[in-house]
């Protein structure tokens, strides 16, 4: 992959509120990819707190890495990377699954990215990176294990991009 | 016996990252007969007016628009009000016209997203947008259209689309210039050509029969259907003013519920489109006027199920406000006034998507907020969507539990309320004896 091509078509989203303990991970997480990979020449880094707007952010991109916070029962600050864009399967069976499992008034993440799947808006790969949320908690900064885990969510976006738009 | 119908999940969603609140219901039955209706929620607000104690005047409009990621601007909006009537303030004009405008934004992507993505699968058959878009393209592609077209109003105007930054008591810290508000145009008259198309498709859904016989409050204002301003007013004539609001409306625990429950003289009301049309039908723009009367839509509408076709009217009313507020702009001369602090107490309401949203605030002489109050519109409408399901689960015994869940979910979707992510996971008890 050549940085010219990263630059126009790889995307990263931070999903996710500031203000609601654990849920800062993907704001957080992609502040640190932006700053890692600088402004010129990278990928865009955006920050997001509607899962809707995912697709008109992604429209375009080759790779789109969306990085979240999730809470499946495992163990807080363990991270977890799917693969979700053209050609997998839907998200039926995740933690992140079905129309009401986040996001403002039942739009959550999944719900985006399976409504895109429907509509032939995903992007051609898709790599949603998720860390196992402890407290959601307005007010509260992020807990122990979440920010410990925010190196090893960092080196796994990168390791999308860097991997670029073809699985 | 006991029947449940949805399994536990009620208990997983109460803290998801994101999600407003949680709903479960109880219904109970004795002897055929329906003899008792609970709508359990939760909602966050409650925790802000603590925190706000102690806070500076300032600072209401930012921490408030945090409670709903759907409708921020009306917590901005009832708040600035509230804190410039206690310190004494009146904005100009042009100020009180990029709030309307700012406004606009707000209900078109929240009645979009309500429209497209959360009610019409319910009346096509689907049980989401996602399977509903596999045989509706065209329908969810417009709908994300519409609702784009609201997120460019909200981010020019507001600062970005969620949690607006650019709002402050006094007004704002920047103001679009003409022709950055001009460059919204084409997108806005698309939409207000969709939005008409909208009206046409949900008018010919099939709605249960219902009707409610409760009274209706919203705003009405002399500055047009009811967004950023406005007195009370009701469908029996009540009238009063904002600052008299707590006299007429008072809110009450009950035990089975974290919200208050709210009532009007001791009795259910609701807030909301249906309301905002009963009381304020004539102050639509003539072109949602027309797809008001092209729709069926008499002087008032009391079927909640069809609450899909109003708020498909007020997105065109929406849409036609907001090309005329741009059109007409011609500046100010600055994007906010002073609102030095003064000891005092304030009231602000202002016209959510979902209704009438109350703020009142007591601050001190260097401004430090003493006591606020928030009354939003999902606590007042609880004692109605109750009411409603009560009429409504009792002829409808006889369906599965699966179906009775889903028919109720829809019902209560007819409010928007801010626990519609819950409700998809509505933790149904039918107890019969």
């Amino acid at each position: 992959m050549t940085g010219a091509r990263a630059a126009t078509s790889t995307l990263v989203v931070g999903l996710g509120s500031r203000d609601r303990g654990d849920d800062a991970v993907g704001p957080e997480v992609a502040a640190r990819v932006g700053e890692l990979l600088g402004n010129n020449g990278g990928p865009r880094v955006l920050e997001h707190e509607d899962p809707a707007a995912l697709l008109e952010a992604w429209a375009g991109a080759d790779l789109a890495v969306v990085v979240d916070a999730v809470r499946t029962g495992g163990e807080p600050g363990a991270v977890v990377v799917l693969e979700a864009g053209q050609g997998t399967e839907p998200l039926t069976q995740e933690p992140w699954a079905g129309p009401a499992r986040g996001g403002t008034h039942a739009f959550g993440l999944a719900a985006a990215i399976e409504l895109a799947r429907a509509l032939d808006r995903l992007p051609r790969r898709l790599v949603v990176v998720g860390v196992e949320a402890a407290c959601w908690e307005t007010g509260t900064g992020l807990s122990e294990p979440v920010a410990a885990a925010c190196p090893r969510a960092v080196a796994a976006v990168l390791e999308a991009v860097r991997a670029g738009g073809d699985r | 016996m006991t029947h449940k119908l949805t399994g536990d999940q009620v208990l997983q969603v109460d803290t998801l990252a994101r999600v407003e609140g949680e709903g479960a219901m109880r219904v109970v039955v004795r002897d055929g007969e329906v003899t008792d209706v609970e709508l359990r929620i939760y909602e966050p607000p409650r925790f802000f007016e603590a925190f706000l104690r102690g806070r500076a005047w300032t600072e209401p409009p930012d921490i408030t628009a945090r409670i709903c990621g759907i409708c921020p601007v009306a917590y901005q909006m009832s708040s600035c009000l509230a804190i410039e009537t206690a310190c004494g303030v009146t904005v100009p004009e042009e100020i009180r016209l990029m709030r309307r405008l700012l406004y606009c934004g707000e209900w078109l992507e929240s009645h979009a997203l309500h429209i497209f993505f959360l009610h019409a699968p319910d009346f096509l058959g689907y049980p989401s947008a996602i399977e509903m878009a596999r045989d509706h393209r065209e329908i969810v592609e417009r709908g994300l259209r519409l609702k784009k077209a609201g997120n460019a109003l909200m981010t020019l105007v507001g600062g970005r689309a969620v949690h607006p930054v650019n709002v402050r008591v006094g007004g704002f810290y920047r103001l679009p210039t003409r022709t950055e508000l001009t460059a919204l145009r084409p997108a806005l008259q698309r939409g207000l050509d969709e939005a008409m198309q909208t009206v046409e498709l949900v008018a010919g859904f099939d709605f249960p029969d219902m009707q409610q016989p409760y009274e209706y409050l919203s705003l009405r204002s002399a500055h047009g259907y009811p967004l950023e301003s406005g007195s009370v007013v009701t469908t029996s004539g009540i009238a009063f003013p904002v600052a008299e609001f707590e006299q007429h409306v008072t809110e009450e625990h009950v035990s089975r519920s974290n919200a208050l429950h709210a009532g009007l003289h001791g009795s259910p009301y609701v807030v909301g489109p249906l309301a905002r049309y009963a009381l304020c039908s004539d102050q639509l723009s003539p072109v949602a006027r027309e797809a008001a009367r092209t729709a069926g839509l008499g002087p008032e509408c009391r079927n909640p199920f069809r609450s899909i076709v109003v708020r498909a009217v007020e997105l065109v009313h929406a849409f036609d406000e907001a090309l005329r507020i741009i059109d007409g702009w011609q500046g100010a001369p600055a994007p906010a006034v002073p609102v030095p602090a003064s000891a005092g107490e304030g009231h602000g309401a202002t016209e959510a998507p979902r209704g009438l949203l109350y703020h009142r605030y007591r601050i001190d002489d260097d401004g430090k907020i003493l006591e606020a109050q928030i009354i939003p519109p999902t606590s007042q409408n609880q004692a109605g969507i109750e009411a409603d399901l009560r009429s409504f689960v009792q002829p409808r015994l006889h369906l599965s539990h699966d179906e009775l869940t889903r028919q109720c979910e829809q019902a209560i979707r007819n409010y928007d309320p801010c626990i519609s992510c819950a409700t998809h996971f509505l933790d149904l008890r039918v107890v019969r004896s």
